[in-house]
Formats: C-alpha cells, structure tokens, sequence
C-alpha cells in the first residue's frame, strides 16, 4: 500500500505538480462518465508526451496503483471510471493533430483529439474521418480506439477497427510498442486488431493513423414518419433486402424524438410514433435512385410522410436531433441507463416488443433510439436515482434486455463496449476455456489485472464503489445471470 | 425549494435541484466550453462545474475555494446552453452559485466585496458613471495616449496597460437615457433606444449610428428617460437581489414610453433584458409585467434584418463577424448580423474558425481572470491573422473592447465596429 502523497509526489516528478490533481473536488468530476457508473479517483495526472505516458504507467505499476485511461469521459460503458480508484490518465493535453497526409489520405493524431477535429481538419482537402459517434464533438479519437466506437455512418463504412492503420501504445507494462502502420495491410497477426476495442485494458494509444476518406459528392438525407416502432422496423428490413447499404439507417421512437424535438428544434414530427432517418450518399446518379427506392419502402410500409432535407442546414438540424436524442432524456427523467445490444435485424421486432415488455414489467419508461440497419438497439430506461431501490430495479430489467439480445443471436455491444457491468454476461457468449485465452491474452500486454480492471472480463476483484451495481445484475436471477 | 438549499449559504436563491438533475452528464457540452478548450481539464468544463454544484448541494463536498476557483474560471458564456440537448439552464444556475459563493466565499473576500461594491454604486448610477467614465473617454481619443503608447509607457503587464489596449479610438460623445435623438421626418414607427451603462458612456457613437440605421427605414429611435442599467453584471456576479432592482427600475420607465420595441444594441444587455421574468420569478407582479417587457425586447441586428423596407449600402471592404456569446448562445441570434452585413454592396464576409467562441472579455472577466482572458483573446487574434479582415465587426461592447486588443495583438491594422456602425457607414455611403 502506497500512501496518496507518496503516489502525487511521484507523479508530480513525472509531469510536473501542476498536471497531477489530487484535492477531492477536483476528483469528483473524474468519477464518472456518460453512465451512471460512478467511483473516484486517486488522483488524476495529465501527460503531455508518450514518454510522460510511459513514465506514468511504469511508477503506477512499481507502486501497485491501478491505472484507468481517460479520453472526454463521453463513453457509455464506464469504460473511463476508475473502478478501483488509483490513477485516471487524462488525455487532456494530447491534443495536437499531428500530420495531414491527403496523398496519402491519411492524418495521425495524439489520442485527445475530438474526433470531429479530424474531419473539420480534413475538410480543406475535401477528406473526412468516417466514424461518428453521437458524441463525436466531444469524444477523442483515443476513446474511440479503446471502445471501437460506432456512430450512425459505420452502417456502410465500418466502425473505427476499419479506419485505424496504426498505432502507437503505452502497453500495460509501460513500453512503448507501434502496431499497424501506415497502411490498410502489415503482415503477421493483426495486433492492431486486437488493441482497438480492448477497452484500455491493454494500454493507452499515444498516437493514432486513421484512414480519411473523400467527402460523397452527394447526400439524400430522408425522414419517414411512421406510427410504430414496428412499422419502421418492417422498413428498414426491407430497405436492406432491397440490395442497397444506405449511409445511415437510424430509429427514434416517440419518447425519444419528442425529448429531442423539445431540446433541439430539430423538426421531428412530436405525434409520430417513430422516425426512421435514412441517409444516401455517393454519386448523383446512384444517390437520387436510391432515394427514390427508400422513400418507397418508407410509404409501402405504411409511412405517413417522407421528408427529404432541402439543404446541409435542414440536413443538419436532422441530424442534430437523432445525436443529442440521448442527451436530450435529461427533460424527461434525472437519470438513464443506455443499453447497447445487437441484434439480427430480421429479429429486430420481436426484440423490441420484449424491450417494451421487460420495461412495463419494472414499471419503468423506455426510451429507445437506434442504429436500425445494423440492429443495434440503444434501449434507454428512465429513472431517478435519489429514489430508493431504482437502480436495482433499472439494473435488473437492462440484464433482461441484454439476455433477449443474445437470445436472439445478437451481442453485448454494437459500439459502447462490454465495460463494467455487462462483463458479467460475457458467459452468456463464450466457454470458459475462450474467457480463459481472453484473460491470456491480456497478460501479454503486461499489468496484472490493474490496468483499467473490473472491464471486459468477467474476473477481477474489488471493484469499490461500483460493486453494487454489478450486484444488482446478479439479482436479476439464475434465468438472466447464466 | 426547502431542503433543497440547506448546504448552500443563500438558501432562497439555492440552484434548483430540478436544474441541477437536467444534466445527464453525457459531455456534448465540453468542447464548446472556451475555457475547456483551453485547460482540456474536466473541472473547467460546464459538465464538471454543475457536477460540482449538484455536490455541495448534496453535501458530498463544502464551497472550498478549489471548488469556487473552478466557478470562477466560468465565463458564463453559455455555449454549453446552445449545444445541450438536455437544455440545462446553465447561466441561471451559475447566476445563483454566484449568488452562493457571494454570500460565504471561502477566499478573495475583499476582491468579491470591492467588485459588487462597484458594481452597484459606479456602474449602476448614471451620475457617477459619467463622471467616472469621462476621464476615461477622453484619454481614448487623445493625442496623449498615442504619445504614451509610442513612448511604451503602457508596455507594463499592469491593468492599466491592459485596459488600454481594450479602449475604442473614437468614442464619441456619449448618449444616455433621456438625451435627445435627431428627429426623424415623418416618422412611421419609433422604437426605444436601450442606453445601458458602460455601452451609453464608452460606445454612445454605436448608439447614434445604430438611431441613423433606424431612422432611414422610418422609424424614430427614442432614449427613454429613466432607464438604467441591465443588471447583467450583478447577476453574473450573483447579486441578484440588486440585479431584480434594476429590473424592476427599467420596467417602471420603458413601460412610460408606451409598447414600442426596445432595441439593444449591446448583446449582453439585450440577454439579460429578455430574461427579466425568470429574474423575476418569484415576484409575482413584477414577473407578469417582465413578460410583457421582454416580449418588446429585440436585438439590433435581429429587428432591422427583419424590417420590409431595404436601405442601400455600399462599403468595400473584408469584413469577419465574431459572435458575442451573449447574442449567439443566450439569445441564438447567428443570423441576422450576417445577413446584414452580406447585404452590404462591395462587403466581403469572411468566417474565421471558432467565430462564436467566447473572446475573454466577458464584463470584468478580463480584470478579474487576465491569465484566461489572455490565452482566448490569442485564440482570436491568430484567427484575425489568418484571415485578414479591414474589419472585424461585433455587437457587444465587451467583446469590441476585447477585439481592439486582439487585432494590435495580431500586428493587424483593422478597425473594430458594431454590426450596426458598419451598417449604417454603408447606408450613408450608399447615399441614404
């Protein structure tokens, strides 16, 4: 056991006094991020260089600390709460991008970067930055890395593992490795792969190569109003059967859209019972045909309207309402629980009906905004945390939400990563021989168990504070907790 | 209410809990905050301030003077209030943290006492403004202050070389409540001038040109008498108490003069004017007549975008817009100063990143937070450098002051005028 002055004092000789933070009120706002996980750091340091990374990494190993790495703290698994305190790594000062290869379409950025700045930085050379989660004004590009960030564009183009090249890592032990490189092939296995969604347990990416990619000459961007959930289900399963990938394909059910329209402004009918917004890009010659082809699909299942965005303002305003939907809950309820589960789109209805059900079941509102075409559903359950027994319950209806999910052959995570309590379901998928190599293979890159522990995995100890909530998913039973 | 304020010193004017629970913490808000963008650490960011006050409201954490010293980096810009989806009422609850800090500030007793202390006896009382202003306005325009600035009298890191490089060149004489405007010739409307402090003292040329843009579509602008200051800045301070006095005062005088329109040509006062019913919530008189009020409160730029009647105007000249945070974030108003000035024959708009992150000025941010203040208003410059504007063009005159500094900082030799200076150069030019 280390004592917190002899854990500052080190750090402070690593970075300087002024970007390590040690006085409680200004850990307090490192204790959580976009969930409702909470628990507080010991102290948080700022590193402005690999080096200093390293360095940072390798005095937290030698004095036994656990070590948590920290992008915007924007993500939606308590992937960035330091479950058994000990030391927050805030990208925070790694900020710069680096180099902007358009030639080479490429741009190498340090792991703070907002991800929106790569592709406001590329836009000069008529490049972006694909992948473009609902946070992406916020979230760094370092976040996405660890999480494997989604966003409502990777329908068509892929989620962040198909746009990072290269890498360069602090591993858990504190040695500096490159994987990948500059291109989309290296030889051997592919350890860039492996990094990217590993949810910082295996270290910290110092710097990032992302792929850019020439901005579409044109863009349809269509709203179908419909009744029901169900009704725009229907639809999106059929706009994918009829042979084309729409560059987004997005739901927003009526609590949802009516929060955002309340927030926002952004032109969401209030009556609907669903929106599905449905996004075409490419070349004018295949783009107005294709819009021709969903805006049937819309009416043929029983869309009530079609609107198509006149210009980027319209465009935007569209596209402002379905990113800030989640946030925009906050009009409705105090606190929410935001669910990631995948599912095959064909089972996208009958899941969604069990959603609904488990939700009344617990008495509880769901709110549910999501990225239809690839069937990753975002079920969000309101509640007020100040009122005794909510939590639990909210808990235990999200672990049977998740059980439907693989019921149905989906997974755990389409996006915000498996984090700190669905780790717990992660015998739902796999053997314990698989979870055995997993745990392996998270040796090689050093630690102990300490680098961002009580993630991923389902083992690990002592995880403080949040322990409570995985607890309460355990309540959920032998039927849901298998 | 009840419970709700028991850890804060001020319990009547507490954060509500239903403000401080809109937060989903979900971070949309960070990179808007000028003041995160620069220190990328969370506690300077909107979404760890209202953590922290929803902290001390819990009792999880006392008003130390880390936690105040992280409100007080506040600008109370408010770009984290455009972006949230959630729409927590960011500078309502900074207003009253203010007012809780005030009431038992852990440090800089005497610094918070002096500021209120001016706040409302300089500030708020004409009399005393102008006199305490006139020196000021003199020294702007003389030849003494360009021989000092040759001599590098000023060159000094002291306040008052700061405040030098902020003043405007040609201040002009100033126009206050009560003084008379040009009549215009068959009038066919007329519309309230708002005079405010500082702006009526320092910027009464900004006030005359913004009467002239005004009366050449027929309308004649009128500097009612009895109006005082907005009371933006004790509010931001958190005096709120004095703050609904002065409310209540310009209330009183604008209704005198009838149900004509109020312009504004100062974004900060015209903030704090069309948000006088939540100023006045809990007074139940006056909160009904504040609607009333606030519903004639109108922008400058945004009333005479609006107006039917198009005058000519021609200016050649590069021109780039900065948002005052005050008419972009608190009243979203983006639209209207541009379309004017892109409607000038011969005016070149030009954009600048970041054109509607906060400048530093922010009323006595720039006195009280030099350090931040300087570090944005370098944002600004390195802006102006890249793009190399004739002139760079605002409405607030904060943020002009601001400005001023930022383009001698850029090595720039561009002039700083209000929206409506501009406006109505071109108009005259163009021969109306």
């Amino acid at each position: 056991m280390t004592t917190r002055r002899a854990l500052v004092d080190r750090l402070a000789s690593v970075v300087g006094p002024s970007n390590v933070v040690h006085r409680r009120e200004d850990l307090l706002v490192y204790e959580f991020d976009g969930t409702i996980e909470q628990s507080l750091p010991d102290a948080v340091v700022f590193p402005g260089s690999t080096e200093e990374v390293a360095a940072v990494v390798r005095a937290c190993n030698s004095l036994g600390v656990a070590v948590t790495p920290r992008g915007a703290g924007t993500g939606l698994s308590g992937g960035a709460v330091p479950a058994q305190r000990g030391v927050v790594v805030a990208t925070g000062r790694m900020r710069r991008i680096l180099e902007i290869d358009p030639l080479e379409r490429l741009a190498v950025a340090e792991p703070g970067v907002p991800n929106i700045q790569l592709s406001e930085a590329a836009a000069e050379h008529g490049l972006f930055y694909a992948p473009d989660p609902s946070s992406q004004k916020a979230c760094t590009i370092g976040g996405n890395v660890a999480e494997n960030a989604g966003g409502p564009h990777c329908l068509a183009l892929g989620v962040t593992t198909n746009h990072v090249l290269g890498l360069e890592i602090v591993t858990a032990d504190g040695e500096v490795v490159t994987l990948g490189g500059r291109t989309c092939e290296t030889s051997g296995y592919d350890l860039r792969g492996v990094f990217i969604g590993s949810e910082g347990t295996l270290g910290i990416a110092t710097r990032i190569v992302v792929r850019l990619l020439p901005v579409p000459a044109a863009v349809v961007t269509l709203l179908g109003v419909f009744d029901s959930v169900e009704r725009a289900s229907a639809t999106v399963s059929a706009i994918i059967a009829g042979g084309m990938v729409p560059a987004a394909l997005e739901m927003i059910d009526r609590l949802c859209l009516q929060a955002a329209e309340a927030g926002l402004q952004c032109g969401y009918p209030a009556d609907a019972g669903a929106v599905l917004l449905v996004e075409l890009d490419g070349v004018d010659e295949v783009v107005g045909p294709q819009a021709a082809l969903a805006t049937a699909a819309c009416l043929a299942h029983g869309a009530r309207e079609v609107r198509t965005a006149r210009d980027p303002a319209e465009r935007e305003l569209l596209w402002k309402g379905r990113k800030g939907a989640i946030g925009s809950l906050g009009r409705l309820a105090p606190n929410y629980y935001i669910l990631d589960g995948v599912v095959p789109r064909s089972r996208l209805v009958e899941v969604m009906a069990r959603v609904s059900e488990v939700a009344k079941e617990y008495g509880l509102l769901v709110a549910n905004v999501f990225h239809a075409g690839d069937g990753n559903l975002h079920p969000l359950l309101l509640f007020d945390d100040r009122e005794p027994g909510a939590r639990a319950r909210v808990l235990e209806a999200g672990a049977h939400i998740m059980r439907a999910c693989v019921e149905a052959g989906g997974a755990l995570s389409g996006e915000h990563g498996i984090g700190f309590e669905k780790r717990a379901f992660m015998p739902w998928l796999y053997g314990e021989a698989d979870l055995e190599n997993m745990e392996r293979l998270r040796g090689v890159f050093g630690n102990g168990g300490r680098f961002n522990p009580c993630k991923l995995l389902p083992t690990g100890t002592g995880c403080g504070e949040m322990g409570h909530n995985q607890a309460a998913m355990r309540a959920a039973g032998p039927e849901a907790y298998v | 209410m009840g419970s709700e304020g028991r850890h804060w010193p001020l319990p009547e004017d507490a954060p509500a809990f239903a403000d401080l629970s809109r937060c989903v913490h979900c971070g949309l808000c960070v990179t808007a905050c000028p003041t995160y963008v620069v220190t990328g650490r969370e506690a300077e960011s909107p979404r760890g301030r209202l953590y922290l006050a929803r902290a001390v409201s819990e009792g999880r954490i006392g008003l130390t003077e880390a936690v105040e010293a992280h409100w007080d980096l506040c600008l109370q810009c408010r770009a984290c209030e455009a972006v949230c989806p959630s729409g927590v009422p960011y500078g309502r609850i900074m207003e009253h943290v203010r007012a809780q800090v005030a009431a038992a500030p852990a440090k800089g007793r005497f610094a918070r006492r002096l500021r209120r202390l001016v706040l409302r006896n300089l500030v708020a009382r004409p009399g005393v403004l102008a006199a305490a202003v006139a020196p000021v306005r003199w020294f702007a325009g003389s030849r003494t202050r360009r021989l000092a600035v040759k001599a590098g009298l000023l060159r000094l890191p002291s306040m008052v070389g700061r405040l030098e490089k902020q003043l405007p060149h040609a201040p002009g004489r100033p126009l206050r409540a009560g003084d008379a405007l040009p009549e215009v010739e068959a009038a066919s409307s007329r519309a309230v001038l708002f005079t405010g402090c500082v702006m009526g003292e320092l910027f009464g040329n900004v006030h005359r040109a913004t009467a002239r843009v005004l009366a050449r579509a027929g309308i004649q602008a009128l500097a009612a008498p009895g109006q005082v200051c907005c009371g933006a800045l004790s509010a931001h301070d958190g005096d709120l108490a004095f703050a609904r006095g002065l409310a209540r005062r310009n209330i009183e005088a604008l209704e005198l003069v009838g149900e004509d329109p109020i312009i504004v040509d100062a974004a900060g006062c015209g903030a704090a004017l069309k948000e006088y019913e939540q100023l006045l919530a809990g007074d139940r008189e006056y909160a009904v007549r504040a609607r009333a009020f606030a519903a004639r409160v109108r922008d400058a730029s945004e009333f005479v975008a609006e107006l039917p009647m198009k005058v000519p105007a021609r200016l050649g000249a590069r021109v780039t817009y900065q948002d005052p945070c005050h008419l972009a974030h608190a009243q979203r108003i983006r639209e209207a100063p541009r379309r004017l000035l892109a409607g000038i024959d011969g005016c070149t708009l030009v954009e600048t990143v970041a054109s509607d992150l906060c400048c530093g000025a922010a009323g006595t941010y720039g006195l009280l937070q030099p350090a931040m203040s300087a570090a944005l208003r370098a944002r600004k410059a390195a802006a102006f450098h890249r793009v190399r504007p004739d002139a760079v063009a605002t409405a607030n005159p904060g943020c002009q002051m601001q400005y001023e500094a930022a383009v001698r900082e850029a090595g720039l030799s561009a002039r700083v005028v209000h929206v409506m200076e501009l406006l109505d150069e071109a108009q005259a030019r163009a021969g109306g």
